[in-house]
């Protein structure tokens, strides 16, 4: 019996007298790519909130990867390597793109505060980085601040600080909204080769992207979970057809 | 990779002297100007202000770890400076009434160990906010030692505060620094190194965390990083540089008082950082050399000095937020495309008209203060430049507006000249970054 990479045990969370998640179950195991579909407002993004250690639930619990995160403050939780981006842009608008992926490196290759090593000498860290750069096809706007990039390359950079820490559960909040269709495909492209050998929980509206991304699926209605299970199963769930999918079945 | 590769052979090989020359050129450079100067410069006035302007720059450098580098506004940072001071001060009177074998270069260090200790203190509370609440905890604190200053007597020496004799301390190599060159150099060497280690705070991890913290402190928790932490340390890490500039004013001065903890003398070092260029890590060397020339010269020509100070401060926060540093620098592209000389040019052209209305500012200023300060003991007339004005006669103050205004149109018409000049140069981009 394999323990799973993520487990969500009960989980709640009420804003004022809304209950906004409603008892939520989860099991996530290793090197799936599970994703999260529900209309909006269902609790999607604020479940990878409570995950991630944005928020603290009111009662339940996060495990990962079998230890106890509940309530651990997200820098906590990011070293246990979960990492997770953003549904708005959360990026270093005043750095550099090469800045902004190696602030997702540093951490993880050990340099923590220091204060008294020249960064610049860290040779595996701007490895790292241009290998990162790279591969998100970033590499020849390395030296342009974040903030004058387009939409598409900081939705990418975006994902890109995401992984540079090399977390093994990456958690993605509607990585494509608003991208074009040919963006959205290279996105998509993207996320399956970074997220190779990784868990990979992603949030998404575009159909498409989920069945075409995702080996398992968790329906979120009202804050609860209504039905989980791989994609097929998924579309063919009378429930989930009646909350969610609609009429589009028949 | 190029440049992975690059690094990686630099390290496997000695550098060899070009290497050396390359990367801390720059240093050797400064080293030669600080060592060539109060040789060019030989007067007490000069040698003087040099040593204020160097206490300056590791002041207005050490503020800009919290402002331009994490994004921390303080409205106190005058506390670490003075008690920097007041442990300098109080180290070195120690030192003299035992006999210590402890030099006078050192005491510098004593400063900045007593503005990390404080700031290890206060910034444990204030450095858990960001934003306003810390601006806010920054000028509470500022409050409470300024204040503290006149009530513990035993140690702050109320208010003719601490003084010293910097010339009994151990000497070494036969250097009393009874001579004014010989603190001038002693600054000098603290100064080049406190940059020096300030430069490379900003090339650490910790240094480009705080970069990160500034822009979005939530995101930076996403990646591993404690924002407050990451704060807490750039915040000690300015205490203590603020400590060693308190330190070196306290051998200056051979005082310590409560002046040190001044409102204005925290408000001064924002001004320098701000007027310098607060997103350079020259701006802050920039701005401390000015302002510290601007308070030694201006307060020789006019009383009111402090008011053009403010002036200043509101045209720079107005229209050129980025700093003296920031100008200077967003003209770097111009070299490049050799458009430096018509832009110039159309500088060249701006120049009269602005200072006509600048003198008119200044006259309607002075007639104004003279007027209603100074005019009912010394009379109806001031002196403006050597010119002698009526202040109570229609004459002197049509002139003022004419200057003014006049200036201000003539001014106005040549902004389509620079404007065009630029755009000639750099058609692409509307406005330069």
């Amino acid at each position: 019996m394999t323990v799973p990479v993520l487990e969500l045990c009960n989980i709640r969370k009420a804003f004022g007298a809304t209950e906004v998640i409603r008892g939520v179950n989860l099991r996530i195991y290793g090197c799936e790519r599970h994703a999260m579909i529900g209309p909006n407002g269902a609790g999607k993004s604020t479940l990878f909130n409570l995950v991630s250690g944005r928020m603290r639930p009111d009662a339940g619990s996060v495990a990962l990867k079998g230890s106890d995160i509940t309530g651990l403050a997200p820098w906590l939780v990011n070293r246990r390597g979960l990492s997770r981006s953003f549904q708005v842009t959360n990026i270093f608008h005043r750095m550099s793109v090469w800045e902004n992926v190696r602030a997702g490196v540093l951490w993880s290759a050990g340099e923590r505060y220091a204060f008294w090593r020249d960064v610049g000498k860290a040779r595996e860290v701007a490895a790292r980085t241009d290998r990162i750069l790279a591969e998100f096809g970033l590499a020849d706007r390395r030296d342009a601040l974040a903030g004058i990039l387009t939409y598409a390359e900081q939705r990418a950079l975006e994902i890109a600080i995401t992984i540079a820490g090399g977390a093994d559960v990456i958690l993605l909040d509607e990585p494509t909204a608003g991208m074009s269709r040919a963006e959205t495909d290279r996105a998509v492209a993207l996320i399956r080769r970074v997220s190779e050998g990784r868990t990979l929980v992603i949030v998404e509206h575009d159909m498409n992207v989920v069945f075409d991304l995702a080996d398992h699926i968790s329906v979120l209605v009202y804050g609860e979970i209504v039905a989980s299970g791989t994609p097929s199963q998924i579309r063919n769930d009378p429930k989930v057809r009646e909350a969610y999918l609609g009429e589009e079945a028949h | 990779m190029i440049e992975a590769l690059t690094v990686r052979s630099g390290l496997t090989a000695r550098p060899a002297a070009p290497v050396i020359i390359a990367r801390y050129g720059i240093w050797i450079g400064a080293a030669v100007v600080f060592a060539v100067l109060p040789l060019v410069l030989r007067s007490g006035t000069a040698l003087t202000l040099m040593s204020l302007m160097g206490i300056s720059i590791v002041f207005a450098l050490s503020y800009n770890m919290l402002l331009g580098q994490t994004g921390l506004l303080s409205f106190g940072h005058a506390v670490y400076f003075g008690l920097g001071a007041y442990f300098a001060v109080h180290c070195m009177n120690a030192v003299t009434m035992r006999d210590l074998p402890v030099p006078l270069p050192v005491i510098p260090f004593v400063g900045g160990l007593g503005g990390l200790a404080f700031a290890i203190a206060f910034g444990w509370v204030s450095t858990r906010r960001s934003g306003t609440a810390f601006a806010m905890i920054s000028l509470g604190l500022a409050e409470l030692v300024g204040s503290s200053a006149l009530i513990l007597r035993s140690f702050f020496g109320g208010e003719e505060g601490v003084t010293t004799d910097r010339t009994r301390l151990l000497r070494l190599f036969g250097i009393s620094f009874g001579q004014q060159i010989e603190v001038y150099y002693l600054i000098a060497v603290w100064c080049l190194v406190c940059m020096f280690l300030m430069h490379k705070f900003t090339r650490t991890p910790l240094g480009r965390m705080c970069n990160a913290v500034r822009d979005n402190a939530e995101r930076a928790q996403f990646v591993g990083y404690n924002p407050q932490v990451v704060r807490f340390l750039a915040f000690c890490a300015s205490g203590f540089f603020a400590g060693v500039a308190g330190g070196l004013a306290a051998v200056h001065f051979e005082i310590a008082n409560s002046a040190y903890f001044s409102a204005s003398q925290s408000g001064n070092v924002l001004l320098a950082t701000f007027v310098g260029g607060s997103g350079y890590f020259l701006g802050p060397v920039v701005g401390a050399v000015l302002v510290s020339y601007l308070q030694v010269m201006l307060s020789d020509v006019t009383e009111i000095w402090q008011l053009y100070f403010g002036l200043l401060f509101i045209i720079m926060v107005m229209f050129a937020p980025q700093g003296i540093v920031g100008l200077l620098m967003m003209h770097r592209p111009l070299w490049r495309k050799r458009g430096m000389l018509k832009v110039m040019a159309a500088y060249v052209i701006a120049l009269p008209p602005a200072l006509i209305m600048l003198a008119g500012v200044a006259l309607v200023i002075e007639m104004t203060y003279h007027l209603t300060v100074k005019a009912a003991a010394e009379g109806s007339v001031m002196t403006f430049f050597t010119v002698p004005l009526a202040t109570d006669h229609l004459a002197a103050w049509l002139s003022g507006g004419i200057l003014v205004v006049g200036g201000f149109i003539l001014f106005r018409l040549t902004w389509p000249l620079i404007a065009a000049a630029w755009a000639s140069v750099d058609p692409g981009k509307e406005q330069a970054r």
